[in-house]
């Protein structure tokens, strides 16, 4: 543990700690809403931001954090004409965001370099000031995910019924729009704006193919989540490799080591039934026989 | 008491109305079916009553107190609802304990009131033996069965269902249209029903709503019948 000595370490940890919780949980929502791109749209989106803040020299991490929200906060309205198919609407505001940022950026060549810790993210140059960005975004977020897990649930399952049981469908789908663009803005600094879907969607996936439940689904993802981020930019310091890309391909990883025993498992349990059918088909018979 | 009226109401999609000259009454404690051939917009009808759809023209309008003063508590079941989320990582006793939110109370964990209504209702539909299986796992008739219970579970006073006898066998259907006759005598509570299923509901039902073909321009229209055990297929 000799690299936890090191504070950017430390820093890279916590704040890797608490984004992977909150965005896990995230998660799990978005893939169940059929929103499960919206953290990569965000991500393009809030690029635009950056662009912006870079060719006007005002913080582009702040402008990137603003746009993020306005994109979320659009993306819901969009979302209402096109309910049948909410990924039309994350194309829709995905194309203008990401257009806008190269156009932007075309405009501003000498700052183009710079770009690259925005796409794929450094972590350990995460300073005290992200450090409380990132929680004051968890906190808002555990108490959002918490608070509202009851009506999240209904609106989830289906808004119809929701709507018919009194839940404020729109003001929450708003509210969670908004949440999620805090999430992506956040986690952004971790793993970059290429990849921040990884942290979001990845322990999400596995953890819905593996929970025996609603509450499972959320403490498996959250559980996979942390211990992604944890093994990945442990394997970062270790390999020296970018942190961002390790932590990514180590939820990956995860993922498909935990399908691929899920289905194992499957098969084992079906074969272990199958035999238990037919000794219980041959002894009577053997008995018989003696 | 009056719970839901409509009024000279209109609705259709796009430009051409599919609901035309609906008046309707729903009283309390009634026992409503709603028929039709498919297509005749009875889904449509159902979620105009209950404000997912706004009229182009006429009134709608919906209780929000009981009688005695309390939030009038309403419980719906969409047509095929389970088999649009068969994917959805849930319990079945998570699911039905869900229909328990509806009574507010958002911050707090499920109370045991609140697991003894979802005990309640799943034995009612006969499925407290699967309460553990994921809802995934189950079949057409079964996943029906739960959303059945997950609405039974609100304890609501107006109970609106669209076709919820979809995937059951005859026997289901029979102990379903039963209990939901009990519960309309027992509980004084109100019941609006699409089906198909007339001559197995008849007996316990008070009113048909049944939706025809108009001749002009082929809108649709609303006829009452009255039913109480007596009922004739209408041709």
């Amino acid at each position: 543990m000799e690299m936890l000595h090191y504070d950017f370490m430390q820093r890279a940890f916590f704040a890797g700690g608490l984004i992977a919780l909150v965005a896990s949980v995230l998660g799990v929502y978005l893939m169940l809403r059929r929103q499960a791109l919206m953290a990569d749209m965000l991500s393009h989106v809030s690029l635009a931001g950056v662009a912006l803040g870079a060719l006007i020299k005002v913080n582009p991490s702040l402008f990137g954090f603003i746009i993020a929200l306005i994109g979320a906060v659009v993306v819901e309205f969009v979302r209402r004409s096109y309910k049948t198919y909410s990924e039309v609407s994350i194309a829709i505001i995905m194309i203008g965001g990401l257009s806008t940022a190269l156009v932007l950026m075309s405009m501003n060549p000498g700052t183009n370099r710079s770009f690259s810790s925005y796409l794929f993210g450094s972590v350990v140059a995460v300073q005290k000031t992200e450090i409380y960005l990132v929680a004051g975004v968890a906190l808002l977020g555990a108490l959002f995910f918490y608070g509202l897990r009851k009506p999240l649930y209904l609106i989830t399952f289906d808004e119809e019924t929701a709507r018919t049981n009194g839940v404020p469908v729109n003001l929450i789908s708003l509210l969670f729009s908004v949440i999620t663009g805090m999430i992506v803005a956040a986690a952004m600094p971790i793993v970059g704006v290429l990849l921040v879907s990884s942290l979001i969607v990845l322990p999400a996936a596995l953890a819905i193919r593996l929970a025996q439940g609603f509450t499972a689904a959320l403490g498996l993802a959250m559980l996979f989540g942390l211990i992604g981020v944890f093994s990945g930019l442990t394997a970062s310091y270790e390999l020296s490799t970018p942190p961002g890309g390790t932590i990514a391909l180590t939820l990956l990883l995860f993922l498909v080591v935990g399908i691929g025993i899920k289905k194992f498992a499957v098969k084992w349990r079906k074969q272990h039934s199958k035999l238990k059918e037919k000794s219980a088909l041959i002894n009577p018979i053997y008995r018989e026989e003696v | 008491m009056l719970l839901a009226s409509m009024k000279n109401v209109v609705f259709g999609y796009g430009d051409s109305p599919c609901l035309e000259d609906v008046d309707i009454e729903i009283h309390n404690g009634e026992f409503v079916a709603v028929t039709g051939p498919n297509g005749a917009s009875k889904t449509t009808l159902l979620k105009l009553s209950l404000g997912l759809l706004q009229p182009w023209s006429g009134t709608v309008a919906r209780a929000s107190k009981r009688a005695d003063g309390k939030k009038l508590v309403v419980g719906y079941v969409p047509q095929q609802i389970a088999a649009f989320n068969s994917g959805f990582p849930s319990t079945v006793l998570e699911f039905v304990l869900s229909g328990t939110y509806a009574r507010g109370k958002w911050f707090k964990p499920a109370s045991g009131e609140d697991r003894e209504l979802s005990e309640q209702a799943l034995k009612q539909v006969g499925m407290w033996e699967l309460r553990n299986r994921m809802i995934g796992e189950l079949s057409g008739g079964q996943k029906q069965r739960i959303c059945i219970a997950r609405a039974l579970a609100q304890q609501p006073d107006l109970l609106v269902l669209d076709e919820p006898s979809n995937g059951m066998d005859t026997d289901s259907r029979s102990r379903l249209y039963a209990l939901l006759g009990g519960l309309v005598k027992e509980r004084d509570m109100t019941v609006v029903m699409v089906t198909h299923s007339l001559s197995e509901a008849s007996p316990y039902l008070d009113r048909i709503i049944e939706l025809e073909k108009k001749e002009a321009g082929g809108w649709k229209c609303c006829t009452t019948t009255s039913c109480k055990g007596h009922f004739s297929p209408v041709v």
